[in-house]
This record gives C-alpha cells, structure tokens and sequence, in this order.
C-alpha cells in the first residue's frame, strides 16, 4: 500500500498537537492493516473489496454549477433551524442558528470553525475513539482526512426542537469525501440532527468514508437520522458511534439507498442506568447494490433498554448483511434488549444474510433477536388483487407497508413525506405491472 | 429431588453423572504412545491390518492436520490448550468384539455393567457396541436385522469387509480437510459405528453405541458412518463417559450420515463426558430426496463441547432437524449449534435449541442456514432460548443465515431469560425447596424439547439436569 | 395454641413503615376476612406470613399453632401449614398443572414414601370437576396463558390439593365475574372446617355474600382499625372506606 498518497493535503500548522497526533495515527493504521477479507468475522459474508482506495483523492473547491445544484436540490429537511451544506468537503453554504439558542450557549459550527475556535471543546471526543466492527483501517483513513463536518454543542437544560440539518454532497470522479457529525448534547438537554448523504451526478463514482459520534450526558434526548443517496457508482463508509449516560433518550434512524456498496457501521454504548436507545433502519437494495450492517449494542450499567430494527427490502441481484451483536456486561441486570432484522426478497436472485448475535453476561436480563427473511405474502397480494388494486400498486402499497414503522418512527411529517417519495421513486422503477 | 416428580415412567435407563466415574488399571497390548506423527499414524493402520488405501487416507489427512490452524479467530481460546504431543492416540487390548458379554475382559465388563449397558440391550435395543478406548469390545444385533441384510459392525470392519457399500460415502460427507479436527481424525480414527440400513427396511429398536474412556491423556476419535437406503428407517442412540482425571482428555469424533430417498435417520447423543474431556466433534448428514435427517444433540459433560451438527438437504423434500440442549455449569463451555445447508426445492429445515448456563458456565449457540438462489420454496425455522440461572452464568448467540431464492422463508428466534425470585417465591409458598423450585423451573425451559425425544432419553436427560441444579441455588 | 396469631407486627418496605403494630388472631375453624382500602398494607400481611424476604419486619411475632413462622423460609412455613393463594399467581412456564402439584405434595411426604399416582389423579381430577376446570388444564403449563378467573380457580385448586391449616387468600375475588366468583367460594365452603383457618383478603364485600365470615376487620394505614361480625363487610360496601376513615380512623386519633 503506498502511504504517502492520501496524507492529509489539508493539515495546517494551527492545527492543535493533539489533532495533529491524532491523525498521525489514522494514517498509520490506515497504511498498516490489511484489506479485510470475509474470513474475518466482521465482514463475513461481505463482497471483497478489490477497489484501489489511495485512487480516491481529496476533490478542490467544486465549479458553480454543482454546488447549485447542491444548493436547489438541499430540500429533504423542510424549516430547519440551522443548515450546513458541503460539496465535496468544501462548505458552500450554512445557516447559522437564531441568536437566542447562541445567547444560551448552543454551538453549531463546521468542523474547521470548531477546530480553529473550540479545540477544548473536540478533545475529549473527536477521532478519541476507532470503530470496533471492522473498519478500523478506514476510520484511519478519514481521520487522516477528515476537514468536513458539523459540530453540534448543546448546553445542560436547553432544549431544541426543530431540526437541524447537514448536507454532504459528493461531486468529483475520484473523488474522496470524509464528513464527520459530532453531537453533544449536556444532561437535560434535546436535540435533532438529520445528516443527508448524497451526489451531485449520477455517473461520478467517489468514496465517502463518514464518521460520527454522539455524546448523550444524563437524560440528554437526542434525535439523529442520516440519510445515505449516493448515486448507484458510490462507494459508502458510515463509521457511527454513540455514548448514552443515565437516562439517555436516544434515537437513531438511517434511511439507506444509495450507493454501489454502503457500509454502515453503528456502535451504541450504553453506560449509565435508565438509558433508552433506539436504532431503526430501512434500505431498499436494487441492481448489483450491497448493503453491509455492522452493529453493536454494548450494556455497561444495569436497568437500561436497547431497542434495534432493521428492515431490507431486495429487489435484482441486490445484497443486505445484517450483523449485529448485543453485548449485555456482568453486572448490567435488568438489561432489556433487543434486535430485530426483517428482510423482504423481491427478487429470487437477491441475497440477504442475517448474523444476529447475543453476548450475554448478565443473568437478570429479557434480550431477543430475531430475523426473518421472505418474499411477499401470496394471500396478502391476492387479497388487494381481489378488490381491484393493480398488481404494480399492490406490490408498492405492501413494500411502503412494510416500511412504515419505521418512517412513521422519523418524527417528522415533512420528513417522512420526502422520504415516502424518495421510496416511491425508486420503486416506481422497480416494480412492474 | 424425588424421583416420582421427574418421572412418570420410572423403566429407564439410568446413566448418571457419578455412576462414570471410576475407571480400572491399564492393561494394553496396543499402544501407540504419545503424540503424533506419521510412525503413529502406521502404528495404527498396522495394528488393524487396513488397506494401503486406508493408510493413505489416513497420512493424507495428517499432513491437512498439521498444516491447518487452530480455528482460534472465531473460536475459545481455551483450544489453545490442548497439547496434541501429550495425547495417546491409540490403545486396545487387541481384542475383536465379542458377540456375547461372557467373552468380554472382566474389567471392561464390569465397566459397562456399571453404566448399566447390557440391562438397556435387554430392555428396549436392537443392537449394542460398546467402545472401551480405541476399540469395540462389544458389539452385537439382534438376529433377525442380520437377516435382513443390516450390517452394524465397527470402522475397521466395515472397511475391511464391505468396502464396496462403505468406501463410496467415507470421507465424502465430511472431508478430512472440512477442519483440523476432522483432519485428526481421519489420520487417526478408530471404533465407531459403521451401519448399513438396506432398501425399505425400518427398524423398530434403536441402534446404540456406547463409547468409554478409560485412560488418562487419551484420545478418542471414533468414526461413525450410516447409510440408510432408500426408503429405510434408523434410530441410533451414542452415550459417553470418562472417569475426572487430572489432566485434559480429547474426543473428537466424525460421523456421517447418509439418508437416501425416502429414509429416516434419527440420531441422538447424550454427551455427558467428564468435565476435562474436550469434545470436539464434527457430524453432518446428507439427505436426499424426501429423505429425513434428525439429530437430538444434547450436552452436559465436557470442559469444551464443539459441536454442530448438520444436514445438506440435497434432494427435494428432504428434511433436517436439530433439537439440542446443552447444560453448561461451571468451568464449562458448551458452544453447539446446527447447520442447515439447502440444496434443493422444497427442503425444510428446523433448529430449536436451548441452553442452561449455570455458575460460570458458559453456552454458546453458532448457527448456519444457507438457501442459495436458484431454489424455491425452502423453509427454514430456528429458535433458541437460554436460560442464565446466576448472575455469573453467561451466554452467546451467533447465528449466520443467507436467503435468496422464490418462496423461501426464514425465521430466526432467540431469547434469554432467566428464573425469576417471584416465580422462586410463590413455589416454595407451596412447600418446595429453593432447590426443587429452580429444578422445576429449568425442567419447565427444556420441557417441550423433551417431549420430542424418545422417553427413555427424556427420562435420563431429567435426571442429570436435576444432578447438575444442585447447589446452583443459595 | 390452634390458631394463626399476629402480635404487634411491624413491617417496613425501603425504610417506609407498612404495618404498624399489626395484630390479629385467626383461631382454627373459623373465617375471618380483611377489607381495606387499596395500599393499606393487605398483601404486604400476607406475604409476610408467607415469608417473603423483601420485607423488613421491624418487630413483632406470628406464631403458626404456637410456633413462631418469623425469619423462616417460605417452604418451611408451606409445610407447617400455611396457604397463600395469591394475588397475582406467577407463570411457570413448561411445568404441568399436575407435576407442579404432585412435587408439593411429595414434599409433604416422608422421604422414603412417595405418591400414589392413581389416587393422586383420581383426587385431582375429582377437585377439578369440583372447581369446574376441565381436566385437560393438568397438562398446561401453570399459569401461563391462563385468564385471571383460571389463575384464580388454579390457586383454589392447589389450595384444596395440600389441605393446609390455615389459608390466606389474596384479592382471590378480584377480575371475576359472579359465575367465577360462585365456583370459588363453593371451593372455600367445601374446605371449611373446624380443623382449618381462613383469612379472606378483599376489596370488595361481594365475595362474603358466598362466604359468610366469622369475623370482618377493616383495615387502614397498616392496621386493623375496627372489627365486627359480617354485618359491617355490608355496612363498609354501602358506606364506603371514606366513613372506614371518618368513623374509626378520627376516633382512634383522638
């Protein structure tokens, strides 16, 4: 592997030393681990990767055009309260939240804002920790990179109710992205941020290796949803990680649809009692995409909840991977946890595999898991067939059908419109009278 | 607990945990001493006086064997411990099984007198071999199956005599290179069961082997091979021992079933070994069409029980089953599960497993269903539940399971629960002690399993789960 | 000494005071029953007696025929003679109607001795259709999947299988309707004998219409604050606990 080619171009001596050091190291374990391959059980069942990443570069400040186009196509989030929108890690467009929540002290900058400004305030948590479900050579790799991004601050007790959002647009061939959404949110109080990932063109192939993380202090409640719409040529790293203190209210939705391969990693560790974590997430895979869904439901204190569903519906030759992993600690009694991987088969040569797994070292626990996979229910086809509704409108009405509890879970009407009419979209082409 | 609560059908056999240990001073004419290279590997074929095309197979697979790793990168660590060089690979008294257990050597007579063998052919077997070390000291069928043309002799005899109906499917099941621990015994394996069901016979009594460590550091690596032709019927039952010796002893056994079309093969052990006795075991079976293949694996002995049994459902209609409860107190580690491989139409597979952690004791389910995408209407189901009885007890889950293909359903199921303090509570309110509530209780967790097993199983798999609760509770 | 005797309990659940300077006697052969408003302190009694071991009693006695119960295990105060039918019966899941029974029966037995099985059944199956529980229900697990008026029968069933001294029954009336409640007190009436002691525990006097008690005590804020004959279960329904609270509760303040 040659190390030198993706060394950070941005790096700049006022970068603080522990930044500095940090993405050091990214960078040495990049260049150092090797390619993963299925043998390892974190990526079993995964397609090999035989993709030249060091192709991938860092892409310059976007021509006009495309960041227009960015810019009129940045809708999926109606009324936000504050917006940061970047095109190939360049911000090109951010709407800074209203006085008051400034005068109380909430903080919602771009990362180079926060670096340059706020580095007390990144240390305890930005690039500390890798991801532990595999892809800690390209967590390596965006922290080497890393210069887009949102950092979102919220201060003890105040409370924000409308939605934040972020933009991160993929635009050049070649192009490599790396944006990074950093929550923290103080005890008492609530948050919203939607991150949505998506290009510019249809045919630019780039990599996106995102990254966030979320620090959920003592009964913060926090709301965040990433939608993944890359185009069909795309390749997707989704690095997330979330903390939830007592009594944590949080709630993670990913909507996933674009990209040739999307690898969505999501480690949840619960550390403190009356925590109550919920993660939900919804693909519909087409064509040659794959899916890959790592992800870790860790129980440190007892008395808390982690609450995981996963939906995927196949349509071609498509494939899903769902792994997930509940890990309840000694000493976590009166853990309820669960895990729930649900996969719709729309086509017999589509591929979903199920890996869901129990760590249990608690005795004092309710923790399940269950996945099924299946094709349309005949009877429930025929029943709409018999009352006049077209077989194409049929089969739409029981794909959304078996979505909606999870978009009805978005907590926005304006959102979950969007995103019923993104869904609608791509099937329109799927599904055939 | 008394007896009459966990029982109503008392007739049983009664195989329990410290009736297996004790065990007699050696006294082997065979020893092909320790560790393991190729002079072993000859020593062994020699001393059965096999064809050149055995002790081939047999260096072909030890060369596999040292070449492939430890599975350390998924599996306990705790393999690491075996130390191979220190194990005993073969030991016999070079005696060929008797037909009657008047012509049994005292000592290993009384050994599975005491394990109450020859009551339970009385009773309700068809046919007995009992395996004492490396080799089969006892081994009889009732007459009128040998009539029928089934053939139940050991693995060196049935690949001496009947190499035309065994040598097609040896090895082909499970290849030597499948895994290190099937390589190991390909290189070394002796004893066993080779049975041969022909067309259309069903036979009605269960088949058994009993298979019995006797001395210390030694390792058992029986090969079991059954046919069952088309249209056939077969129940075989396996039970093992070993006294608690100082040091680790291994026992890695490979069976292969072959279920043809239209045929039956039950298949169910009682693993109750000793707690230093490592277990690694590798079974599948293939069934072809419309053919049914059900293991009952159950697990209680054992330091590291590895052990998945499996079906390759090849032709349509066929049928897989494992049904399996492992006990794991402390300083065990029970990791079991089952696989289920879909190669054709209309195959369906059923997986339900249960598992008691008490103390320490650590059980682990590993599970695969695989249904490629050419194939219609498959279904698979699997369910597993675990139960943690102290706060200590530990358990894991890590099924994998791939789905394409039209019509195919999957359905996967898991939980973990625990014996509640009320539920504790409003038993003894009714005169239990602390003791017999938590028996109950666990009992009640494997209950509707064991209504799927053959009683007199049922009735001995109680018993010992009974022996393993006491003491786990105050 | 035949008698179930409560003396000046004190019972305290998270350092907060439950029972206070409880006292009641139930002598053999006679019904009492305990009406109070709901968090009074009912159920606590009762699984004190029983020997719950989350409660913490602070001081006081229960002697069972004489003998004191206090700090033993639930098992042992079962066997000495005790009964709770409870409030909510617990779900054992894969564990028979009839197993279950059969071990506390075995229980009672001397080590060596163990059940009849054909006149276990036949007693079984007679108490059943006695209660109106299909027979089929033995190979049920217990409890579970049950309706709250099959608990119900359930917990009478098991009562009148180990023929206890005394039994408390817990709110046994709660969630059933009049055909119900009818098929349990006949289960309580056919039990009733000198030789046995009842303590009735309920919200309602509805219950007593079909069980005539010996004794009625109200109780209120961890005590019994008046007792009477079965008039006063009809006098409490009509009047209600807020004249409990007015008429008895007050007068005792002052």
């Amino acid at each position: 592997m040659n190390t030198t080619v993706n060394t950070h171009t941005t790096a700049n001596a006022l970068e603080p030393q522990w930044l500095l050091d940090r993405r050091n190291s990214g960078n040495e374990t990049y260049s150092n681990l090797p390619v993963p391959s299925a043998k390892d059980e974190n990526w079993r069942f995964a397609s090999v990767l035989s993709e030249d990443i060091d192709a991938f570069k860092s892409a310059p400040m976007p021509e006009d055009h495309a960041i227009d186009y960015a810019l009129s196509n940045s809708k999926l989030v109606e009324d936000p309260i504050a917006e940061l929108i970047f095109v190939d890690d360049h911000l090109v467009q951010s709407k800074p939240l209203p006085k008051e929540l400034i005068d109380k002290g909430v903080r919602f900058l771009s990362l180079n804002e926060a670096i340059e400004d706020h580095s007390h305030l990144l240390e305890p948590y930005f690039l500390k920790d890798s991801t532990r479900l595999g892809s800690q050579k390209y967590f390596g790799l965006h922290a080497s990179n890393v210069k887009a991004g949102a950092v979102l601050y919220v201060p003890k007790g105040v409370e924000i109710n409308e939605p934040i959002a972020v933009y991160h647009w993929s635009n050049t061939d070649k192009g490599l992205i790396c944006p990074h959404t950093l929550i923290i949110a103080e005890a008492q109080s609530k948050v919203s941020l939607i991150d949505v990932l998506a290009s510019t063109t249809e045919e630019n192939r780039c990599l996106n290796i995102s990254a966030s993380n979320i620090q959920g202090h003592p009964s913060a409640n926090i709301y965040r949803k990433v939608i993944q719409n890359f185009n069909s040529k795309t390749l997707s790293f989704q690095l997330d990680s979330a903390i939830a203190d007592r009594d944590t209210q949080l709630e993670n939705i990913a909507i996933n649809l674009g990209a040739a391969k999307a690898r969505y990693e999501n480690q949840i560790k619960i550390n403190g009692s009356g925590a109550h974590v919920t993660m939900y997430s919804l693909s519909v895979a087409e064509e040659t995409q794959e899916f890959d869904q790592r992800t870790f439901q860790t129980h440190n204190a007892p008395n808390s909840v982690s609450d995981l569903l996963y939906k995927n519906a196949l349509f071609d030759t498509s494939r899903t991977i769902f792994s997930g992993l509940i890990q309840v600690e000694e000493g976590a009694q009166q853990t309820d946890a669960y895990q729930t991987n649900r996969n719709l088969l729309l086509d017999q040569r589509a591929d979903a595999n199920a890996l869901p797994g129990l760590e249990i070292l608690a005795n004092d626990v309710k923790c399940s898991h269950g996945a099924t996979t299946g094709n349309i229910d005949e009877d429930e086809l025929f029943y709409m067939l018999s009352r006049g509704i077209p077989h194409r409108v049929a089969m739409q009405l029981i794909v959304l059908g078996f979505f909606e509890e999870i978009i009805e879970k978005l907590g926005s009407d304006s959102l979950a419109e969007n995103i019923r009419k993104l869904l609608e979209e791509k099937f329109a082409s799927k599904i055939k009278s | 607990m008394s007896e009459s609560i966990i029982n109503e059908q008392e007739e049983a056999i009664k195989v329990d945990y410290e009736k297996g240990n004790f065990s007699f001073p050696e006294d082997y004419t065979y020893d092909a001493g320790t560790g393991l290279n190729e002079e072993t590997v000859a020593y062994i074929s020699k001393v059965k006086n096999e064809a050149e095309w055995v002790k081939e197979f047999r260096l072909k697979a030890l060369e596999i064997f040292n070449k492939k790793p430890m599975p350390t990168h998924w599996a306990s660590k705790d393999l690491e411990n075996i130390v191979f060089d220190n194990i005993r690979y073969y030991l016999s008294k070079g005696q060929k099984p008797s037909r009657t257990w008047d012509e049994v050597p005292d000592d290993v007579k009384e050994t599975f007198e005491r394990l109450g063998i020859p009551e339970q052919e009385r009773k309700f077997l068809a046919g007995v071999e009992a395996q004492f070390d490396s080799e089969a000291a006892y081994s009889r069928m009732k007459e009128d199956l040998e009539k029928e043309g089934v053939i139940f002799v050991g693995s060196t005899e049935g690949l001496e005599k009947y190499p035309e109906i065994f040598r097609p499917y040896f090895g082909k099941v499970i290849p030597s290179a499948d895994n290190k621990f099937s390589a190991l015994n390909s290189a070394v394996f002796s004893g066993g069961s080779f049975i041969y069901v022909p067309k259309g016979v069903k036979l009605k009594q269960p088949l058994q082997a009993y298979f019995r460590i006797n001395a210390e550091n030694f390792g058992q690596f029986e090969r079991t091979l059954i046919i069952a032709d088309e249209g056939s019927e077969i129940t075989y039952m396996e039970g093992c021992t070993a006294p608690k010796f100082e040091t680790a002893t291994l026992h890695s056994a490979v069976v292969e079933l072959v279920a043809l079309k239209n045929a039956k093969i039950q298949y169910i052990t009682v693993q109750n070994w000793s707690n230093n006795v490592f277990n690694l075991v590798t079974k599948r079976a293939h069934a072809e069409e419309n053919a049914e293949v059900k293991w009952i694996d159950c697990n209680i002995g054992s330091r590291l029980t590895m052990k998945y049994p499996g079906v390759v459902l090849k032709g349509r209609k066929a049928r897989g089953e494992v049904l399996s409860i492992a006990l794991a107190n402390d300083g065990q580690h029970q990791d079991t599960g089952a696989k289920m491989i879909h190669l054709a139409d209309e195959t369906s597979s059923n997986i339900i497993s249960k598992s008691i952690s008490i103390g320490k004791g650590r059980s682990t389910y590993r599970g695969q269903v695989h249904m490629p995408k050419h194939l219609k209407n498959c279904k698979n189901n699997t369910e597993c539940d675990a139960l943690l009885i102290n706060t200590n007890s530990r358990t894991d889950t890590y099924p994998a399971i791939t789905t394409r293909g039209e019509g195919n359903t999957v359905q996967h199921e898991a939980s973990v629960s625990k014996v509640s303090a009320e539920q504790i509570f409003y038993m003894m309110q009714r005169g239990l002690s602390e003791g017999e509530a938590m028996s109950l209780a666990v009992n009640g967790f494997v209950n509707d399993l064991l209504k799927a097993f053959p009683m007199e199983y049922s009735v001995e798999l109680k018993r010992l789960i009974d022996m393993e609760m006491e003491g786990s509770v105050g | 000494m035949q008698s179930l005797e409560i003396t000046n309990l004190n019972v305290n659940i998270d350092g907060q005071p439950i029972l206070k300077d409880f006292s009641l006697n139930i002598p053999k052969g006679e019904i009492h029953a305990l009406m109070g408003p709901n968090g009074t302190g009912k159920s606590t009694l009762a699984k004190v007696i029983a020997g719950h071991e989350d409660y913490e009693v602070t001081s006081g006695e229960i002697l069972l025929n004489g003998e004191s119960i206090l700090g033993k295990e639930p098992d042992e105060i079962s066997l000495a003679g005790l009964f709770l039918a409870f409030q909510y019966p617990l779900e054992i899941p894969g564990v028979s109607i009839a197993n279950f029974i059969r071990a506390a029966k075995q229980a009672r037995l001397p080590e060596n001795e163990s059940i009849n099985a054909v006149e276990y059944y036949k007693e079984l199956y007679d108490k059943m259709d006695a209660l109106k529980i299909d027979r089929k229900f033995t190979a049920r697990s217990l409890n579970e999947g049950f309706s709250g008026g099959e608990k119900k029968r359930c917990e009478v069933l098991q009562m009148s299988m180990l023929e206890p001294d005394y039994c408390i029954m817990d709110e046994t009336d709660s969630g059933l309707d009049i055909d119900a409640l009818k098929i349990v007190a006949d289960g309580v009436n056919l039990m009733r004998s000198p030789e046995r002691g009842f303590l009735i525990i309920t919200h309602y006097q509805r219950l007593l219409d079909y069980i005539i008690p010996d004794v009625v005590h109200v109780m209120y804020d961890g005590k019994i604050v008046h007792s009477g004959d079965a008039e006063l279960a009809k006098e409490l329904e009509s009047k209600g606990y807020d004249w409990v609270k007015d008429s008895f509760v007050s007068s005792l303040a002052q």
